[in-house]
């Protein structure tokens, strides 16, 4: 029961992130491999400042939201600049260079150690409660992405994504398009920050490394880019199929090498699958 | 002048993996994100053959080469050539699914304790800094190889061939000059020189899984910061790269601080991030437009 209710949570806060950046990369077509940058941004300003220097959960999500807000515009104004593969290879920069941050900045985040001290949420009191909770988001979040998506927004964003001299023409504002996409992007991040080292109860820098990146590209393209229900079937899936290969009689040091492996092999199939629908290609009459 | 050196002897890695990866973005316009893997892929079997398997040098630098250029290969058969037609951002994330597979089989089969290769050989002072013979040697040899890609493309018929495969494919195809092969050529001989670097870097410093992503990508700035597709403007900025990173760690700021050594990539990165935000087409590339 208890690996049932860990699938539940581990899945529901996963969602936030992978749909959030689902709307800039899946949706938009934004080659953008930033999404981490986020999640570490506000995973570890929330719990430094509570668990390290004693504020108030509140006050820190505030100076979190604030961070991730400045980053979503800073991402949203990189999009407009650089070309798309420029923009890619630059937001795994900016990805690395967070971590080095971390990792390198120890006396605030104690480095490769990570902060242990994460105080349990006064609310879930135990695990049925915390997924009841984590379910409740998730859905509302899947249900709002699902909104947006088939609303005049998601058209606007897939019309860019596909022409963009056509969308501009037709008065598609770029620059707000790809800012309110950023945004959704940072506050799925913002959530997932906040709710999974509560869950936890520990903050480390190896739960947002690139193989959690890949994860999230990974839960993407088996979703279909852009379809909210699809991702979220595909989350939750790979989710429980990550968690699960812990149960596999595997000698300690190769369980992460499988799993690299794994999770490698099923997002080339994944893009072989869906190769000719990734990438928009020019429709013509 | 140590700061000079190190920067020389750090840039020549980064120039000879990004020179040629300029080449092959010139001609496919595609990335291959499983880079720094393939510069591991080169270091890891030179280490193998020499310090487990015991066979001399020159015999496991050339296998070094082999094991990469193979994997190179495999890359471009299997990652890139069925995708880069359809759209050229595909190989993208297939080489980011390579790199994972990679890293679990480097991890799998080497470890993840650091390995390197020692070499003898004496110090050599040089206007009051200190570089190894070895280290020279390395620099030296990247001089060498990056002047036989430049006779090559400029001064011989395949280099005439492969320029004019850069400027217009489909001419050159008219022309009865096989393109296709020609691609395959570019980006088997970008991962012979990723293989050197990795040799390069098992002999100056320590192989780890972990260097193969800050490699791809630190070449990749390069090629941006560069101009994309530009060689020589690739090659300029991974040694700018390299002498911003030893510079920024070795100097006292203004008398009162010192930059840690752990946020030397940190650090020149964002330089180039701010760089491009000022100069989106890098140093040698001209602006496109956009909607």
């Amino acid at each position: 029961m208890a690996f049932f209710w860990h699938i539940i949570i581990i899945g529901s806060i996963t969602l936030l992130p992978v749909l959030g950046f689902n709307v800039v990369f899946g949706r938009g077509k934004i080659l953008y491999f930033g999404q981490e940058v986020f999640s570490l941004a506000a995973a570890y300003a929330v719990w430094v400042l509570v668990a390290r220097f004693e504020w108030p959960l509140l006050a820190a999500i505030a100076v979190a939201a604030a961070l991730v807000i400045v980053l979503s515009l800073f991402f949203a104004e990189l999009s407009l600049r650089l070309e798309p593969d420029g923009l890619g290879v630059l937001t795994i920069a900016m990805h690395l260079m967070a971590l080095t941050i971390v990792l390198n900045w120890q006396s605030v985040t104690r480095g490769a150690l990570g902060i242990s001290k994460i105080p349990r949420l006064w609310f879930p009191a135990s695990p049925a409660v915390f997924a009841a909770m984590a379910i409740l988001i998730a859905v509302v979040w899947v249900f709002l992405l699902w909104r947006i998506d088939r609303g005049k927004v998601g058209r606007a964003l897939a019309a860019l994504a596909e022409h963009p001299w056509h969308a501009s023409a037709l008065g598609i504002n770029r620059r707000t398009l790809h800012t309110f996409a950023f945004l959704l992007a940072a506050i799925g991040s913002l959530g997932s920050g906040i709710l999974f080292p509560a869950y936890i109860l520990f903050l480390t820098h190896v739960n947002y490394d690139f193989p959690v990146l890949i994860f999230f590209i990974t839960c993407i393209v088996a979703g279909g880019p852009g379809r909210v229900f699809g991702v979220t079937a595909a989350t939750l899936a790979l989710v429980f199929l990550r968690e699960g290969l812990r149960f596999f009689a595997l000698p300690y040091d190769l369980i992460g090498p499988v799993r690299l492996i794994l999770f490698g092999l099923i997002l080339f199939i994944a893009v072989w699958y869906r190769r000719d629908n990734l990438f928009p290609t020019r429709r013509e009459i | 002048m140590q700061l000079l050196l190190n920067g020389l002897i750090a840039g020549s890695l980064a120039a000879l993996v990004a020179g040629g990866l300029a080449l092959v973005y010139g001609v496919l316009g595609v990335f291959n994100l499983a880079l720094g893997q393939i510069v591991l892929v080169g270091g890891y079997v030179t280490w193998w053959l020499y310090g487990v398997m015991g066979l001399p040098f020159v015999a496991s630098i050339a296998g070094g080469i082999i094991a990469g250029g193979l994997v190179t290969w495999i890359t471009f058969r299997l990652f890139v050539e069925p995708f880069y037609k359809r759209h050229r951002f595909l190989p993208i994330v297939t080489t980011i699914a390579l790199s994972m597979i990679l890293d679990g089989l480097i991890l799998i089969l080497f470890g993840e304790s650091p390995k390197s290769i020692r070499l003898g050989g004496g110090i050599w002072h040089i206007a009051g800094a200190r570089i190894s013979v070895a280290q020279l040697g390395l620099i030296l040899i990247t001089i060498l190889l990056l002047s036989v890609l430049a006779y090559t493309l400029h001064s011989t018929a395949i280099g005439r061939r492969i320029r004019a495969v850069v400027q217009h494919p489909h001419a050159v195809e008219s022309f009865g000059v096989p393109a296709q092969r020609l691609h395959q050529l570019l980006f088997i001989m970008s991962g012979i020189l990723a293989s050197c670097g990795g040799i390069f870097l098992a002999i100056d410093q320590n192989l780890t899984p972990v260097l193969a992503f800050s490699i791809t990508i630190k070449a990749y700035a390069a090629i941006i910061a560069g101009g994309k597709g530009n060689v020589w403007g690739a090659i300029v900025c991974a040694y700018a790269i390299a002498l911003l990173e030893q510079g920024i760690v070795g100097i006292h700021w203004f008398n009162t601080f010192y930059v840690p050594a752990g946020f030397q990539g940190t650090v020149a990165l964002a330089v180039i991030i701010i760089f491009l935000i000022i100069r989106p087409q890098g140093l040698f590339g001209s602006v496109a437009r956009s909607a």
